[in-house]
């Protein structure tokens, strides 16, 4: 029988692993811990609780009480579009402002760049003034505009970045066999930038998935609701439904979490790929 | 141009869509939807619990009109006001009777006058419309009546022999004699702020014998030098130093502190009378729940306020929009929550603490004992102070005494340099 050699040097490296791994995994377990206890078991002084009987009730209130589904679905909606605006917007504009020779390249580059100073904060009120005078408060664009503009700047960044690693010339020999400019953005360009698409994908994604302030200002009817609605729903004038709330969380996380896994593999096939290319 | 003429189309098209989105509100067939902006995102108990109540017995009555909720908690509450404030309020919103609060949003003019004589037979409690008016009119109507209070565990007292203390200078004694059986004396919500500027506010009163005048005044002047501050945060100092609150109170929030009383770590629990309704939770072990009782705090030696002079307010309440495009009829809905038998009786009924009106007809005798404690307080009261400090000033006195008041009671600053900081917030 072959027996593989331990080194001190991996021993050491799979201790560390395992224990960033505890780390990173630690609070979803403690989120999934807490939201089967019951609202008074919270405050022992342990770091898990036992519960002394399972609350499935706290996920079934979560879904009734909560509009789970509802929100899901605006959540998912929202989230979808402002991906899928922010990577073809923010490819095309990369791709102008960064391979095209115009005037007022770099000017309009360094102006979209300018975005990420910006603190949301203090867009809201003023924001909420244009919207209302727009007439677009309380529907989808009033949380899709806010949220693609917030999230091209970087992800603006990002594509530029990525942009210089691909060899201008590849393009040059597609322009000599007859490819129009679109047909180089979209056909040429854009497969090779999947790795940071999915980069940005995750970035936009995790970012607007939880964010709430925008929402509860620009939004006052349940149609366009996001997730985050969901724990307000068990928040009390003085004190909160803390168990169910945490379900609501581990009901809001679970999506974030799966998109994560699903689009990390991507990138690290991606990162993987361009390594070898060299 | 025709790039102009593209993104022109965009807009005209994404205006459009919104405009089909949002509904108007009024048509001919007298159909009236009122818009409620609340901040009790919690429909299901407590407070939240009643107002839905009322609205769905007045949508019942009233079937032309139908009344849309939207409810977010305090923070984000008082962030979208602001922003309904610069265009257009909903028909009829939660506001708080008090200066930090009220003056910004009178000064802006969002919200209608109300008038005083239709409200003569509703039973407010003398006083409690005070915090609502300004120049002597009247823009909104209280909710409840809040009063400061020590919680205790009564068995647990007796268990031990512990008495209720007659003077601060026994609750500190005390104190010292309930840390010696390993038991955290009382619970404090140290980590947000505002408890502990009410228990500021509680001494004062108790060492002025009245707070009002004298916190209209410190504010107006931003000098909070005069003594009575002084003596009270000197012993909110003292108690800190005694072990009075549990360790590490400064950073931990109203659920722990809660939490620790309830589960029977701590003897006691200073908190809001709405907290009554512990006595009914049936989260709370029953031999806890059952033996909660309450005293209010004890006199300071040498002060001017005696024992009936309580820290009390009206906090939260409900007005109606000035530019609202219904206000009759939002008058008469904010009319009917509160006739007597609406708002105080459900209230009352469900363990949310005092209302603003005389609730004494709804006693049923079967009230907990911690209920029929706290009337007896409130109606034994000789006066109320009115709103605690921190509520009184402007809203960066507020964010600064509820910061800061962490860092005196836990030594990080001397007091004088306390009552310097929160006085220079005022201006």
């Amino acid at each position: 029988m072959k027996t593989k050699k331990l080194s001190v040097g991996k021993v050491v490296l799979w201790v560390i692993l395992i224990i960033v791994a505890v780390i990173q995994i630690f609070p979803l377990i403690w989120l999934l811990d807490f939201s089967l206890a019951s609202s008074n078991e919270m405050f022992t002084s342990g770091l898990l609780i036992i519960p002394e009987k399972i609350q499935w009730g706290n996920y079934v209130k979560a879904f009734v009480d909560g509009h789970f589904l509802q929100y899901l679905k605006n959540s998912v909606l929202i989230n979808g579009l402002a991906v899928i605006f922010v990577i073809l917007i923010s490819i095309m504009a990369a791709y102008a402002c960064h391979r095209m020779h115009w005037k007022l390249s770099t000017t309009v580059k360094t102006i979209l760049l300018l975005g990420m100073m910006i603190p949301i904060h203090a867009t809201l009120l003023p924001n909420y003034k244009i919207y209302n005078m727009l007439g677009l408060t309380d529907t989808i664009w009033a949380l899709l505009i806010p949220y693609v503009a917030f999230s091209l700047p970087q992800a603006m960044f990002l594509m530029t970045s990525f942009l210089d690693s691909i060899p201008i010339e590849l393009e040059e020999a597609a322009v000599m066999d007859g490819c129009g400019i679109y047909r180089i953005v979209f056909q040429i360009v854009t497969p090779m930038l999947k790795p940071s698409i999915a980069t940005v994908s995750i970035m936009t994604f995790l970012n607007n998935w939880n964010e709430f302030m925008m929402a509860s200002t620009y939004l006052s009817s349940p149609k366009w609701k996001t997730l985050p609605f969901s724990v307000l729903e068990f928040t009390g004038q003085y004190s909160s439904n803390y168990a169910v709330q945490f379900a609501v969380m581990a009901l809001t996380a679970a999506p974030a979490v799966i998109v994560y896994v699903i689009l990390n593999k991507h990138i690290t096939k991606g990162v993987a790929m361009g390594a070898v290319k060299g | 141009m025709k790039k102009k003429a593209l993104s022109a189309m965009l807009a005209a098209a994404m205006a459009a869509t919104s405009v089909l989105g949002s509904v108007a509100v009024v048509n001919a067939e007298e159909e009236v939807t009122l818009k409620l902006f609340s901040n009790l995102p919690d429909r299901k108990n407590g407070q939240g619990l009643v107002e839905q109540m009322i609205i769905d017995e007045y949508m019942a009555e009233n079937p032309n009109v139908k009344i849309e909720v939207e409810a977010l908690d305090e923070e984000a509450y008082k962030t979208k006001f602001k922003a309904y404030a610069m265009d257009g309020m909903p028909d009829v919103v939660s506001i708080w009777g008090q200066p930090a609060f009220l003056d910004e949003v009178l000064e802006a003019g969002v919200l209608a006058e109300l008038n005083e004589a239709d409200y003569a037979d509703y039973a407010f409690v003398e006083g409690s419309l005070e915090g609502f008016k300004k120049d002597d009119k009247l823009y909104g109507l209280p909710r409840n009546t809040d009063i400061a209070v020590i919680y205790y565990n009564q068995k647990m007292f007796e268990d031990n022999g512990w008495e209720i203390p007659a003077t601060y200078d026994d609750l500190l004694t005390l104190a010292g004699t309930i840390r010696e059986s390993d038991i955290i004396p009382m619970a404090m919500d140290g980590g947000d702020g505002w408890p502990m500027a009410v228990y500021l506010s509680d001494l004062v009163n108790k060492i002025n014998g009245s707070t009002k005048d004298l916190f209209a005044e410190a504010i107006a002047n931003g000098d909070f030098t005069a003594d009575p501050f002084k003596q009270a945060t000197d012993l909110m100092r003292q108690s800190v130093e005694a072990g009075l609150f549990q360790d590490g109170y400064d950073s931990q929030d109203y659920g722990t502190a809660m939490n620790l009383f309830t589960n029977g770590q701590a003897a006691m629990f200073y908190m809001g009378s709405w907290e009554a309704s512990m006595a009914l939770n049936e989260d709370i072990p029953e031999e806890i729940r059952t033996n909660i009782r309450v005293f209010t705090m004890p006199v300071v030696d040498g002060g001017q306020g005696g024992a009936n002079d309580i820290a009390a307010w009206n906090g939260g309440g409900y007005a109606v929009s000035a530019t609202s495009e219904v206000q009759e009829e939002a008058v008469k809905f904010l009319n009917y929550m509160y006739q007597p038998d609406k708002l105080s009786k459900y209230g009352w009924e469900n363990g949310v603490g005092l209302s603003a009106q005389d609730q004494t007809a709804y006693m049923t005798g079967e009230e907990t004992e911690l209920q029929k404690q706290i009337v007896e307080i409130a109606t034994g009261a000789t006066s109320l102070s009115g709103t605690p400090v921190n509520d009184c000033g402007p809203s960066a006195f507020k964010t600064c005494i509820e910061s800061e008041i962490q860092n005196v009671t836990n030594g990080t600053s001397t007091v004088d340099d306390f009552l310097a900081t929160i006085g220079k917030a005022c201006q």
